[in-house]
């Protein structure tokens, strides 16, 4: 897995390089990264008992990670849980410890300035809180991330992110192996702060 | 006999009565001979108001296919000579089948009757129309607009009516052969004999091909070789001018290869037979009515051997409907008549992945006023109630206006209400797929199927309560539109418009209900979409000479789904510009619509006879414009960035002639310029060249 910054967002919020007389810190940088060909197997499925390890990652690091606390969101196969609220009851899923919860918007990455509180949800017995993100073509079983499906998610520590998934391909190339996430994504690092 | 006897009933027609069984035969034989007789006459359907009528004083928007321009066209199956005419396209679906598309809506929204009786056995919807030869086919009607008013479920964008050959004075019969390209063999032969009170007609075909293969780099070809086999037998009895009956049977069977992959073969056979007997009777002028009871039977079979010549999968499918009706006619005199029916379908099927052998029982009453209160103005009300013990009651009325504002000009109109019953599939499937591992369950399954499930302890979460299920299924259903104006420039010269609005609500889809503790989704069915299609149709001919005629159509169509078009409005849609790169926002006018909808539709046909040589020959084009098939770029609809088949044209070339009266000789070439999109049409094979044979005795 790598890590590219493909172009920064500086936000420039009220007073923070003007005014001399501000004590406030300043705010961190919010940056657009990618992370490309991010594995998330998983075993059985096609009608057989899934199970397997989530592969867990963590938007402040921008790294995946094995720490069974530190994780925002979660991947295997074609499921993604957020580290909040229940599981869902399948095999391997990993304990919620986080406060996490996530919501799916219409929209382009950069078009989602805010994030809207009250749509926020966690994973719970009835199902994940992200659903819903790609299309399954029936004839040859390609798999597509939708287009304009921003993921609005809130971290295990309650900052805020948003992501766009491109590709469910090793490469981005359809006939390779699936279970590849690349996504672009925004972290938001400072703590509180809703907007991107 | 349909026709005969509602020639008999039908008085106030009086071109028909006094014409009666001579204009019948006329048109019936439609010989090269008699054509000029035929040409005479006014042409008169059944179809659109159960009784016979003058085409040209219609209220609603009819075509009709001569047994001359089929005959000509030398088709062989229903869906070639179909898909040449304005508004109407064949579409194979995703297993094969090649059904039609009208006014936009897709073929399991058109009812298909032979001689006024439904044809069963639809697979996923469509009704396959190469089903159906096309070689004792007196006449094809159709019928645009929701009719069930008439019909009753299916009949929700329009009725194709195939009329048949019926037994005609004296002993005769013919012969005809045709070979052309992959080794299709088409060999069919009629035998008529009609004296006094007796009449016989029995029609035999065979059909087969050797298939063809437009994918070369698989074990599959894309249609698999098979041979069919059609017979169908009349009979008619006039015990008296008033009182007469007929009797129909009728079986197909077909045999085809059916190859999976190179490892997995095996068979599938089609079985279809249908009885239909009919009693007539005339009380007075004023006063008719008939009995008829029709029942029919569709079975299919398939299966799929390992290499090693063991069973690999079979599937069974058994259809049945029991169609018991009668109606009376009453006609008080020259301007009105009405009718009124009162009938009962009983219907039963049995096939693999069902939970249960279901069983739609529906009786249905209609009436229908036709009738002139002036010269000019020609009204039609109709009624019809459905009643099923499966879904909701159906009510379908319909009103029909016709104007003469002059001798050239007159104005027509329809509004009316049509419906599709859920389908068995829709209700009961009980279906894992074994690969993906996907189930199916059909809406009243769900409330049996989902608890047993939960006991086995299969159930993750249930996404739609159970609780949903418990009412019933609507039925798909429809207002249609139609508005137009029939201008005859002279005898020689026709030009109709008519302008088209399909209003299509509780279209019904499937959606996620329940996760499996497996990981996988169990789907069912739900009313979801509103779906309209809307344009207009253009229909013309021009007969400069006798030997000579021009006909040319056009439609224009859009059709699209009233939520997907307010979310483009809306600014709710996205794409991709290539599969994985960010999404992008769509604008309004990006909405293409439907699928497999091309938003213009045209024809143009020459015929021309050269006598002396005893020579018919005619060169027949068709165009669609482009359309999409499926979605490319991310967002489950058609927009204008998505992947478009391009459009195309086909044309066809035939030249038929007499030699010493009684042979005829054939040759053509469909699809001349040699047009194939291998990756997008299915059922576009290229050129097919052919000779063909015919003998008269």
């Amino acid at each position: 897995m790598k890590i590219l910054t493909l172009g920064t967002l500086l936000i420039c919020f009220m007073f923070t390089s003007c005014s001399d007389d501000d004590n406030t810190t300043p705010l961190l940088e919010v940056a657009s990264k990618t992370v490309s060909n991010l594995n998330a197997p998983q075993v059985g499925g096609r009608g057989q008992a899934i199970s397997g390890e989530f592969t867990k990652f963590n938007f402040a690091t921008g790294q995946s990670t094995t720490s069974d606390t530190d994780w925002d969101i979660a991947f295997r196969g074609t499921s993604i849980i957020v580290n909040g609220g229940t599981s869902l009851g399948t095999t391997d899923e990993p304990v919620r410890t986080g406060i996490a919860a996530a919501y799916i918007e219409s929209g382009t990455l950069a078009s989602v300035t805010e994030v809207d509180l009250s749509l926020l949800t966690q994973d719970s017995a009835n199902g994940y809180a992200i659903n819903g993100w790609y299309s399954l073509d029936t004839t040859t079983y390609i798999l597509s991330a939708l287009a304009g499906k921003i993921i609005v998610v809130k971290t295990h520590d309650g900052n805020y992110a948003k992501l766009e998934i491109l590709s469910y391909y090793k490469d981005l190339d359809t006939s390779k192996e699936s279970r590849y996430y690349t996504f672009n994504y925004v972290y938001q690092p400072n703590e509180g702060v809703t907007t991107f | 006999m349909h026709f005969i006897t509602k020639l008999l009933i039908m008085k106030h027609i009086f071109i028909l009565a006094v014409l009666n069984s001579s204009f019948y035969l006329a048109h019936a034989q439609g010989s090269v001979n008699d054509t000029t007789k035929v040409k005479q006459l006014e042409e008169v359907v059944i179809t659109a108001t159960r009784t016979i009528r003058q085409l040209s004083s219609l209220p609603l928007p009819v075509q009709i296919i001569s047994e001359q321009e089929i005959k000509n066209s030398n088709s062989l199956r229903l869906n070639d000579i179909l898909s040449e005419q304005t508004g109407l396209i064949s579409v194979p679906n995703f297993i094969g089948g090649e059904g039609v598309q009208l006014q936009g809506l897709s073929s399991q929204y058109t009812l298909i009757l032979i001689d006024g009786l439904p044809l069963i056995g639809r697979s996923a919807g469509t009704l396959d129309l190469r089903r159906v030869a096309v070689g004792n086919i007196k006449q094809i009607e159709i019928v645009k607009g929701a009719s069930s008013s008439l019909y009753g479920s299916e009949a929700l964008g329009g009725i194709i009516n195939i009329i048949t050959d019926k037994p005609k004075n004296g002993f005769n019969g013919d012969i005809n052969y045709r070979l052309g390209t992959f080794n299709t063999n088409d060999l069919s032969t009629s035998i008529n004999y009609k004296k006094h009170k007796l009449g016989v007609h029995t029609f035999f075909n065979r059909y087969s091909s050797d298939g063809y293969d437009l994918t070369e780099n698989d074990d599959l070809n894309t249609v698999e070789s098979f041979s069919n086999y059609t017979l169908d037998t009349k009979v008619t009895y006039d015990f008296s001018e008033a009182t007469n009956l007929f009797v129909l049977g009728k079986y197909f069977t077909q045999n085809q290869d059916y190859v999976a992959s190179s490892a997995l073969k095996g068979e599938s056979d089609i079985n279809e037979w249908n009885t239909h007997l009919k009693l007539n009777h005339k009380y007075s002028k004023k006063w008719g009515s008939y009995f008829e009871f029709y029942a029919t039977r569709y079975k299919t079979k398939d299966y799929l051997n390992n290499e090693n010549g063991s069973r690999y999968s079979s599937n069974h499918y058994n259809q049945l409907l029991i169609h018991p009706e009668t109606q009376v006619t009453f006609n008080p005199n020259d301007k009105n008549s009405f009718i009124g029916g009162i009938g009962f379908n009983h219907e039963t099927l049995d096939r693999t992945d069902f939970t249960t052998k279901p069983e739609f029982n529906s009786p249905f009453i209609y009436a229908q006023y036709d009738g002139n209160p002036t010269e000019k103005l020609n009204v039609i009300l109709g009624a019809r109630f459905d009643d099923n013990n499966k879904y909701k009651s159906q009510f379908s009325p319909k009103v029909a206006l016709r104007y003469e504002l002059n001798k050239k000009i007159a104005i027509k109109g329809s509004i009316g209400y049509g419906f599709k019953a859920p389908d068995f599939r829709q209700l009961y499937f009980d279906f894992t797929n074994a690969t993906a591992g996907i189930t199916v369950l059909g809406y009243n399954a769900v409330t049996d199927a989902i608890p047993q499930l939960q006991a086995q302890g299969e159930i993750a979460s249930i996404i739609v309560p159970i609780s949903e299920f418990e009412g019933s299924l609507n039925p798909e259903n429809s207002v249609s539109i139609n508005f137009g104006i029939d201008y005859k420039l002279s005898s020689n010269l026709k030009f109709s418009l008519n302008v088209f609005r399909n209003n299509i609500n509780d279209l019904i889809d499937s959606r996620v209900i329940a996760y499996k503790t497996n990981g996988q989704k169990i789907f069912s069915y739900y009313n979801v979409n509103k779906v309209y299609t809307q344009g207009l149709e253009i229909n013309a001919s021009w007969k400069p000479i006798n030997q000579l005629k021009f006909s040319g159509g056009y439609q224009l169509l859009i059709a699209k789904d009233k939520d997907v078009e307010s979310a483009f409005k809306n600014g709710k849609m996205y794409a991709r510009e290539s599969p994985s790169s960010p999404s992008f926002q769509l604008k309004k006018d990006d909405y293409f619509g439907l699928y497999n909808r091309s938003r213009h539709m045209a024809n143009l046909k020459l015929f021309y006879t050269i006598s002396k040589w005893n020579l018919d020959t005619n060169i027949r084009g068709t165009y669609r414009s482009k359309y999409g098939l499926f979605d490319s770029n991310g967002n489950d609809t058609l927009d204008t960035h998505d992947i478009f088949v391009n459009g195309y044209a086909i044309f066809d070339l035939a030249v038929n002639k007499t030699v010493y009266k009684n042979y005829g000789l054939g040759f053509g070439i469909d699809n001349l310029f040699d047009f194939k999109d291998t990756q997008n049409i299915s059922n576009i094979t290229g050129q097919i060249i052919y000779g063909k044979l015919n003998i008269k005795f």
